[in-house]
């Protein structure tokens, strides 16, 4: 086994580790860090995957900026210290079974068909200002849409938020 | 110098150099946090008219260690009612950013750790651990006083994330790279903070509001937090507290140091020692500040980062991107 090797396999653990906290823990907390740490995994995946601006990326945005706010969100809730296990009880078990197989057969599918770039052969290295160009030249159109789909999802929020307050 | 050499060629020239640098970012942040207790109650003492420390050692010098030798002999409390891994997480936790910060920080033209092409996202992505660790801390204290002072700090921390980034965004646009190495060479000559003065200010203003100092120290407001988030810590925990807090009152200063007073460069003396001068001179512009400013109210604190700092350094990034592109 090569040094790359075990590198992999640690990042693959953790990432392993931290999503199986996150589904399993019973408190909400815990389930945050779990969720930082299965982040932190992914970034690691990608420094693995010689792509060190979307690793830094993943980071900022992930656990910098979204699992702050959800920890935020989650503080200003209430207290929250010992909720029961959400998936004990025997129909929500089974529903997360059949959900869990599900996608997991379907991802198997996917992954097993798809047609891999072989990366071994040339040197992949993506500078950031590729990304850049690719973003505002070949993928402006759906560059486009998701910030549309992001417009739509903040006016959303701004409406829940607005309809709780009890405004018209 | 053989044995070196035996060590090299066993485990490549690339480790070596990432030990050797972690080595000396270790006794760096050591030696630091010692300078800095000094230098803060030296500037405090001054400002109001006092000696301050003078007792150990010529001028006090010898205090930091006398105060650490206590830190380190005191005993550890952990409350009763703690959320035990999140207590002990958190101190720990608040120290990896610290310590991946200075792997990218160019101190000379030969003295960086290691020259990433992304450097300053890599100290930006990991300063949000920071935010983190506070948040763990806070909670995991059970103590209302620390959950507030963590609240008020990722609220802060949100708010001045934004214009930190947008203000270094303008001179990753002179320079074309994020590349912290490529950002100083770019400087021969004439500083970033002749050009980009108002990103200089923008960002000098968020530094110390995302280090938690005076004005911007809601989170641990002596007068009405007790000490905010580090509250139940005691010993070490607390200096571990105290040590981060140090130490990114230097990498900011650093971070300034490099984006917009031209790093390691300037005439006759080596460029290490310029770098630690400009670093050290604007460290002391912070402990200055603490002394000057009266603490802000939370309102005035968030109405000025979303209405005064982000849409002024919007416009300025705009502007600078027209500037270029004339």
């Amino acid at each position: 086994m090569q040094f790359a090797d075990i590198i992999f396999l640690i990042i693959i653990f953790v990432t392993m580790i931290g999503a199986l906290v996150t589904v399993l823990s019973g408190s909400i907390i815990y389930a945050m860090i779990g969720l930082v740490t299965t982040m932190f995994g992914i970034a690691g995946i990608y420094v693995y995957l010689n792509a060190p601006f979307l690793a830094m990326m993943q980071i900022l945005i992930y656990v910098g900026a979204i699992s702050i706010l959800i920890a935020f969100a989650i503080m200003l809730a209430g207290p929250l210290y010992k909720n029961p296990k959400e998936w004990t009880t025997i129909t929500k078990f089974i529903a997360s079974l059949v959900v869990s197989v599900f996608s997991f057969l379907v991802f198997f599918k996917v992954i097993m068909h798809a047609s891999w770039m072989n990366t071994k052969a040339k040197e992949f290295t993506v500078t950031t200002k590729e990304i850049g160009r690719a973003l505002f030249d070949k993928l402006t159109f759906p560059f486009e849409l998701i910030s549309l789909l992001i417009i739509v999802s903040i006016i959303g929020a701004i409406m829940l938020a607005l309809l709780s307050k009890g405004e018209e | 110098m053989n044995e070196l050499n035996n060590i090299i060629s066993i485990i490549g020239k690339e480790t070596t150099r990432a030990i050797i640098g972690l080595i000396g970012v270790m006794v760096l942040v050591v030696i630091n946090a010692l300078i800095l207790t000094w230098a803060e109650r030296k500037v405090a003492g001054h400002m109001q008219r006092r000696i301050a420390a003078k007792e150990v050692g010529p001028f006090g010098l010898i205090q930091p260690i006398a105060d650490s030798i206590k830190l380190l002999g005191k005993e550890l409390i952990t409350p009763v009612n703690v959320e035990r891994p999140l207590f002990y997480l958190a101190p720990t936790l608040i120290f990896v950013p610290v310590l991946v910060s200075f792997v990218v920080i160019p101190f000379g033209s030969y003295l960086q750790v290691k020259d990433i092409n992304v450097g300053i996202l890599v100290i930006l992505a990991f300063s949000s651990l920071s935010v983190l660790s506070i948040l763990i801390a806070g909670w995991g204290s059970n103590n209302k006083y620390s959950l507030i002072g963590a609240i008020r700090s990722v609220a802060q921390n949100i708010a001045y994330e934004i214009p930190l980034l947008l203000s270094l965004l303008a001179v990753v646009f002179m320079v074309n790279s994020l590349s912290l190495k490529d950002i100083v060479e770019a400087q021969r000559g004439l500083w970033f903070v002749i050009l980009q003065p108002f990103a200089f200010i923008v960002f000098f203003i968020a530094s110390v509001a995302e280090t938690n100092r005076t004005p911007f120290d809601l989170p641990e407001a002596e007068s009405e937090l007790v000490a905010g988030y580090h509250t139940e810590y005691s010993g070490m925990r607390f200096a571990l507290f105290f040590l981060a807090e140090y130490t990114n009152i230097f990498i900011v200063s650093a971070i300034a140091t490099t984006f917009f007073l031209g790093g390691y460069q300037g005439p006759i003396l080596p460029g290490i020692v310029w770098f630690f001068i400009k670093t050290y001179f604007l460290v002391f512009v912070i402990l200055w500040m603490r002394w000057t400013f009266p603490r802000v109210r939370f309102d005035q604190l968030l109405n000025f980062s979303w209405k005064v700092l982000i849409p002024a350094s919007l416009v300025n990034l705009i502007i600078t991107g027209g500037m270029l592109k004339l």
